[in-house]
């Protein structure tokens, strides 16, 4: 099956900014995909190449097949964008926004005013739909920018950094219905600075440091790469001479040597708790730190995380 | 068809946008008319004689309504897309599947709706003070569309090469302005000095106004088939070359 989105070689210059590098990943049909990376890293920018709202000097991006330059209708048909920055028609009411967005996309007004009339009950803005969006709260105003992305029924939803300033009560409430749509069959790729809702939310991630990516597989596979569990011994006493001369277990000791953590397996617990037995160390406390996706992020872009190896 | 409805969408936000601000949309050109003919008209212009076989009054009501044609239509799609680039609600438009022939032809008809709309009340207003039968209706027509549409493509270029709102107006004050009076808003070039009417035969309003007055009165200071047609070529060069400034995204994609 063509990918939903596919990026090939993509690189883009800001005038002399060089961008984007050589830019590579494809989003298949049906996929929840996760794009991550830090402030400045290139996500919006990659978004706005696919959409149509960015010029690119070279490469070649497609969706579902067709190309976004050469074929521009057809794609921008398949996606329904929701923009980092509101974007609103400043002359229009709420419900003329979702209105005439959907009829940009060819839908009958009668269709769209019914679509608008259920996507602004579901996401309480029904009471604002007469007021200009300036009325509108940070947290509605979000709302808007996904229910006008959803107005023609995309086949792919593009969210770039859907929950930045929104409470949690709304964040919980578009984890689910992202996963529902998504379910329902809806391609998503969303950008995020929650690695945790990426972990959550995400079944692949690709990652984009410097305008380049610097990986694309699943979640589960990125966290696996960063090695297994790994443990907190805290101790009773400081234990950095008792493991001076330990070289048998990759270790680290902190805490003015109340506390050693290792990575857990091939034997490591056994040895360690021996050597601790061997000098009378009592052990106060046991923590085990599974990997999270964001030790994996953290180390991807070159920032040492708390579990990382 | 599907992207019928995305077109007719486009120009039905475009005449929302325009009523919506009715009192800078089509207010100012009514008052403005009717201070016009009421004081260079009506009492000024008892004092003049005749012009080319018709009263002063009479004369002047196509100049007018033809430089209220102009204006409505580039200060509409001036406004109207500069007003988008600037608050980004211009980005709601370009993810969508319109083509840019599309896009650029809804924001025309805007602009040529908000012309048609204004120069009804200013002709409205001129009923007030004088009546004659129109001489040549289809060529009243004529010259409104194509001129209203040059001016609604000039509009969408200023648009996009503005960098502030004052730029807007910038041209129309140093621009436009003067060429429509120069055109022969208020006078016949038969008035005007030899070298001045050598430069008026430059000036593309000159033939406009004319071929306006030509419809409405049947008396022009140039023959009507020449204005018709480069009333034409203007409208379809200024056309042409805003599709390529949006097929090329410029100043509008990143
Ligand atoms: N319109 C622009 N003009 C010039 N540089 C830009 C523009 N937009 C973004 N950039 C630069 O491109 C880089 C990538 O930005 P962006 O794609 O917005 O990053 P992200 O969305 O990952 O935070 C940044 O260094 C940013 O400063
Ligand atoms: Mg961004």
């Amino acid at each position: 099956m063509l990918p939903a989105i596919s990026v090939n070689h993509l690189t883009k210059f800001y005038r002399r900014f060089k961008a984007l590098e050589d830019v590579s990943l494809a989003v298949e049909p049906g996929e929840f995909f996760g794009f991550l990376g830090p402030n400045g890293a290139g996500k919006t920018t990659t978004i706005n190449v696919v959409t149509g709202l960015a010029n690119y000097q070279s490469g070649e991006v497609r969706v579902f097949g067709h190309d976004v330059t050469r074929e521009y209708r057809l794609t921008r048909a398949a996606i329904g964008l929701v923009p980092q920055e509101f974007n609103f028609d400043p002359f229009l009411s709420v419900e003329q926004i979702l209105v005439f967005e959907a009829g940009y996309f060819g839908i009958p007004s009668r269709e769209a005013k019914m679509r608008a009339g259920e996507l602004l009950e579901f996401f309480s803005l029904a009471s604002k739909r007469t007021e200009g969006y300036k009325k509108l709260s940070g947290g509605m105003k979000r709302r808007l920018l996904i229910a006008r992305a959803l107005m023609h029924r995309p086949k792919i939803l593009i969210l770039d950094e859907p929950t930045a300033g929104v409470d949690l009560e709304l964040r919980y409430l578009l984890w689910d219905f992202l996963k529902k749509l998504n379910r329902e069959g809806t391609t998503i790729l969303l950008t995020t600075h929650y690695i945790e809702e990426a972990e959550r939310l995400c079944g692949r991630i690709g990652v984009i440091h410097q305008g380049k990516i610097v990986a694309v597989d699943s979640t589960a596979a990125l966290i696996r790469k960063m090695g297994g569990d790994r443990m907190e011994f805290y101790l009773k006493n400081d234990v950095t001479k008792v493991f001076a001369g330990v070289s048998s277990v990759p270790f680290t000791v902190e805490s003015s040597g109340r506390k050693i953590s290792f990575k857990a397996g091939e034997g490591a617990i056994p040895a360690v708790l021996k050597i601790l037995q061997g000098h009378g160390v009592e052990v106060e406390q046991i923590d085990v730190r599974r990997p999270t996706l964001e030790d994996a992020f953290l180390k991807l872009i070159g920032k040492k995380g708390d579990g990382g190896a | 068809m599907k992207s019928w409805i995305g077109f007719r969408s486009l120009v039905w936000r475009e005449i929302v946008r325009f009523l919506s601000v009715f009192s800078q949309t089509i207010f100012p050109p009514v008052v403005s008319s009717f201070l016009y003919i009421f004081i260079f008209g009506f009492s000024l212009g008892g004092h003049i004689e005749q012009v080319q076989g018709v009263s002063y009054l009479s004369f002047l009501i196509p100049g007018l309504i033809m430089m209220y044609a102009i204006d409505g239509s580039y200060a509409n799609t001036s406004g109207s897309l500069f007003i988008s680039r600037w608050a980004n609600n211009i980005e709601e438009l370009l993810v969508t599947p319109l083509s840019y022939v599309e896009m650029v032809f809804a924001m025309l008809i805007g602009g040529l709706t908000r012309c048609l709309v204004t120069t009804a009340g200013v002709y409205l207003v001129s009923l007030i003070f004088v009546r004659f039968p129109v001489a040549h209706p289809f060529e009243v027509l004529y010259f409104l569309v194509f001129v209203s549409l040059t001016f609604s493509s000039i509009g969408l270029i200023v648009a996009l090469f503005a960098e502030e709102f004052e730029h807007l107006s910038i041209i129309t004050t140093f621009v436009i302005t003067p060429l429509v009076f120069f055109g022969g808003v208020f006078h016949s070039i038969s008035m005007v000095p030899d070298a001045l009417k050598w430069l008026t035969s430059f000036n593309p309003m000159f033939y406009m106004v004319n071929g306006l007055r030509h419809g409405m009165l049947g008396i022009s200071d140039v023959p009507v088939f020449p204005c018709m047609g480069l009333v034409f070529l203007m409208c379809f060069a200024v056309f042409l070359t805003t599709v390529y400034l949006f097929r090329i995204g410029f100043k509008l994609r990143k």
